[in-house]
């Protein structure tokens, strides 16, 4: 692999950047079953995770990742109130680059931040998602999931179901699927799934069309309740016309189909209380899956801090 | 005092050649030539090229090769620049619109330049008289701050000489107050340049919904806000009795809602398009590029088409520059955060003749008409002291010129342009001697 | 440029085993393991397993990647993919070889070092390799080089296996 800077997005990368990484999180994997669970190789390195947005999940997700690396991680934490006040992303950047960050770890709500914070910045930026725009190291985590599942990741046709419009995980996780091979659709209520014209995959609007179409995985979003200034659809109904209702849990089950979410679940939304104890549901697999990607992520990343080291 | 004539100019309108005496003395103002129903400012004799009697000892310009037309006139342009002073936007800006060939504009008003009170009004007048080398008309506020609640002082405006009343980029949701504002300013001859769009439609939205709005994860704005606002100014326009002028059209559909109101015979109905709008798509964004972020977002290839057609087929008046200057700094930020619009008056003929004449897009009597002649009508000019109509000076291009564009030939001062490293052709001689 | 062939390097891996079987083994009470350094060295390590399971002696086979122990990462731009490690037996009370293609500056075998202990606490280890072309930047020693060049340092040796690279042989 090439030496690589940041990670904005899924689509900067070579497929064989993409190949490296996936190969290099199962290796990452295998230090889990070690007594001890730590490997040195950002000793001395300092990651920063800078959240503009809520996250306990992809942020600890980060920093036990950085942790086993033996890096060194500090948490920025970006008070809404300087947002308030106007502080722009050129300021927060100038902050960073005198903190001599070696890794920053950026969300933030606005698509396109990341990459700007790249371009003005010395230290490699992963991009943990921006608006609507990309998540590339839940992709990543998501086709380690398939992969570790069904050995291969190309051939298989997996469906995202729920809010596509504002999904930054269905567009990075599309991307990387089909880059490997795989085959996606889109399925979900008609005002949160763009036209196929505009995306390429395929927009289904129920689940007959989704059952027709034989999925291997079907992966779900989380509805975002808190991205919707208008409401796109009625608040009453999204579990039964969207959501796995123990029904069509058993169809699931009968097919032998995967279930997957990024996580976190709104259980009697996307999906009943009984799909979460189902065989195939690999939602525990996708947050352990996380760490390792993660630890993949960073450890390809080369800082241009280190030419001053 | 000898004369300076101008010999072999070809007549950009239709292609004659021509020579031409330039008034020396003030008295042979008094009787204005016309070519084509086009005034001829400045001239005092005009004959086919070859025939003029020139004297000896003449100052002569030999314009063989390069086209003679009327200088342009821009209705839409924005002169404030964050962190200049006010004489320096207007010193910079007029220097811009003379290097691009236009002599005149209207100017947007912005919250530097709020046209919405008299003293505003006469210090704007009395910077430009001082600092500008063009012409600058001031667009009147249609709102207090232009805000949308409370009607501008319209009489003392007009008094002002102010004609045309827009809150620029401000589109109010508040029907009410516009047909109020706009049935009071009719009375007063005034027009209303106001661009189509639905607040609630286009709030948090960035661009133009497609293929790279869905990758960049950008909100689209829809087509039909700007559509839906058309029909809805036009009608109340309409029922006012005012003129309505359409400001900055992007989509196909909108060019048809003008075609159709002009064929039913609404009086006082004019629209422009944009620059850019007829250049680039919003495929140019690219990878959050924000130099192609406009207001209204940069659209599809069909919508240019379409608006190239409005433009042939005299739906749409004009062609504007839309300038707007943004500093770096502004632009530098992310796509969400970082302001609309892009500067296009340094180069505004140059890129009209390289992007549409040059590739047969559009002829030179189409883009006199459309930069020219009806930009002058809509704005109609006046001199305040001496009550006279002023009219557009001529201007040379030399077609063959080339140069590439840089930082420094952008005299607005700022450069959020896609045309930087960019060739152009043409070279501009105003004014004349 | 002098070559080591396909011949001489299967003599000297029975020659190796040979050693193993005389010297390293009647130390290690049964509890025998060959740790290969991947890439290369896990090769070597199973072919040297195999030959002592002809001989009557089982070994286990074990494979680690110590990249990410590597002392010079953030010096080098480009980060070598990772490859699974393979130890599918506790090292407890074991007597580990550790199988290393060359032997040059003791770096690698100081990462391999470090790794073996966070799997846990073998009884005693060793380490042998096929080369041993000196220049050491660091207080280790082979316990037996197959093979022993004295190379000036600026000489590239180059090792090239069958199952790896589909030629056999050393240049130096």
């Amino acid at each position: 692999m090439n030496p690589r800077k940041d990670l904005i997005t899924i689509d900067s990368l070579s497929d064989e950047d993409i190949r490296t990484i996936l190969e290099s999180t199962s290796a990452m994997k295998d230090i889990f079953t070690k007594s001890v669970k730590k490997v040195p190789a950002l000793k001395g390195k300092s990651v920063l995770t800078l959240f503009y947005e809520p996250s306990t999940r992809t942020r600890s997700s980060f920093e036990v990742a950085a942790n086993r690396l033996s890096a060194d991680v500090t948490t920025f934490t970006v008070s809404t109130s300087s947002v308030v006040k106007g502080e722009s992303v050129h300021d927060t950047i100038d902050t960073l680059m005198s903190m001599k960050m070696d890794y920053i770890i950026v969300r933030h709500k606005n698509s396109g931040i990341p990459a700007v914070i790249a371009r003005h910045c010395k230290a490699s930026v992963i991009n943990a998602g921006d608006g609507a725009h990309a998540h590339p190291s839940q992709a990543f985590l998501d086709a380690f999931t398939i992969k570790e599942k069904y050995g291969e990741v190309g051939g298989k046709r997996v469906v995202i179901i729920g809010d596509i419009l504002h999904s930054r995980v269905a567009r990075s996780t599309s991307t990387i699927l089909r880059r490997l091979g795989a085959e996606v659709a889109y399925m979900g209520p008609g005002p949160l799934v763009p036209q196929e014209k505009h995306t390429g995959i395929p927009r289904f609007t129920n689940w007959e069309q989704v059952f027709q179409w034989k999925p291997d995985v079907i992966y779900l979003l989380r509805v975002q309740n808190e991205r919707m200034d208008t409401p796109f659809f009625p608040r009453g109904d999204y579990h039964q016309a969207f959501g796995i209702t123990e029904e069509r849990l058993r169809r699931i089950d009968d097919l032998n189909l995967s279930i997957m979410h990024p996580g976190p679940v709104n259980r009697g939304v996307e999906i009943c209380d009984a799909a979460m104890d189902y065989r195939n549901t690999l939602i525990n697999n996708q947050v352990e899956n996380g760490i390792a990607a993660r630890m993949s992520i960073l450890y390809h990343l080369t800082p241009q801090t280190q030419n001053n080291d | 005092m000898t004369d300076t004539y101008i010999t072999n100019a070809t007549w950009a309108q239709s292609g004659l050649q021509i020579d031409l005496r330039m008034a020396s003395t003030p008295g042979d103002e008094l009787t204005t030539l016309f070519l084509d129903d086009i005034p001829l400012s400045g001239v005092s004799a005009i004959a086919p090229a070859g025939q003029m009697e020139i004297p000896a000892g003449a100052r002569v310009i030999n314009a063989e090769g390069k086209l003679l037309l009327p200088a342009l006139f821009d209705l839409h342009a924005k002169i404030e620049i964050a962190g200049c002073s006010k004489r320096e936007c207007i010193y910079r800006n007029g220097q811009a619109a003379i290097q691009g060939g236009v002599w005149g504009m209207l100017v947007m008003p912005t919250k530097g330049f709020c046209f919405d009170n008299a003293s505003t009004l006469d210090s704007f007048a009395d910077a430009v008289t001082q600092r500008s080398a063009a012409t600058m008309i001031p667009a009147g506020c249609i709102t207090e701050g232009m805000e949308g609640a409370q009607q501008t002082p319209y009489n003392t405006l007009a008094a002002r000489g102010v004609n045309i009343l827009s809150d620029a980029e401000h589109v109010t949701d508040n029907l009410l107050m516009l047909h109020r504002a706009m049935k009071y300013a009719a009375e007063l001859g005034l027009t209303f340049a106001i661009r189509g769009d639905v607040p609630a439609l286009t709030r948090n939205t960035y661009m133009h919904p497609g293929t790279t709005s869905y990758k960049l994860g950008l909100h689209g704005t829809p087509a039909c806000a700007e559509e839906i606002g058309l029909e809805t100014i036009i009608r109340l326009a309409q029922d006012a009795g005012a003129k309505l002028h359409v400001q900055t059209v992007s989509t196909a559909a909108g060019v048809d809602i003008i075609r159709r109101a002009k064929q039913s015979g609404i009086k006082g109905l004019t629209a422009e398009v944009a620059l850019h709008h007829l250049l680039y798509t919003h495929e140019n964004v690219g990878d959050y590029d924000t130099t192609f972020k406009t207001l209204p977002p940069l659209r599809e290839q069909a919508d240019c088409d379409a608006l190239l057609q409005g433009v042939k087929d005299g739906t749409i008046d004009c062609i504007v520059s839309d300038h707007t200057p943004c500093i770096p700094f502004a632009k530098k930020q992310d796509f969400v955060t970082a302001p609309q619009g892009m500067v296009s008056l340094d180069t505004f003929l140059q890129t009209i003749y390289t992007m549409l004449v040059l590739p047969g897009k559009l002829s030179w009597a189409e883009v006199v008409r459309a930069c020219c002649i009806n930009p002058a009508i809509i704005a109609n000019p006046y001199d305040q002291e001496e009550g006279t109509p002023i009219a557009a000076p001529l201007l040379l291009f030399a077609p063959d010129e080339e140069f590439t564009v840089t930082e420094e030939l952008m005299n607005c001062g700022t450069t959020n342009t896609p045309l930087l490293g960019k060739t152009l052709r043409g070279g501009i001689t105003l004014p004349l001697c | 440029m002098p070559t080591i062939n396909q011949a001489e390097i299967e003599q000297a891996l029975d020659a190796w085993a040979k050693h193993l079987l005389s010297n390293t083994a009647p130390r290690a009470a049964g509890k025998l393991a060959i740790v290969g350094l991947i890439t290369h060295g896990d090769v070597l390590a199973r072919r040297l397993v195999q030959k002592l399971e002809q001989a009557g002696c089982p070994a286990e086979y074990g494979a680690i990647d110590i990249t990410l122990y590597r002392d010079d990462l953030s010096l080098r731009g480009i980060r070598p993919a990772l490859r699974s490690s393979h130890l599918p037996f506790s090292t407890d009370d074991m007597a580990l070889v550790l199988v290393d293609d060359v032997c040059n500056t003791g770096r690698t075998a100081r990462a391999a070092m470090e790794v073996i202990f966070e799997y846990g606490r073998p009884a005693r280890v060793e380490l042998q390799c096929l080369v041993d072309r000196g220049d050491r930047q660091l207080p280790i020693q082979p316990d037996y080089a197959a093979f022993t060049l004295t190379a000036p340092q600026s000489t590239r040796v180059q090792l090239k296996l069958q199952d790896i690279d589909g030629e056999e042989n050393i240049n130096y």
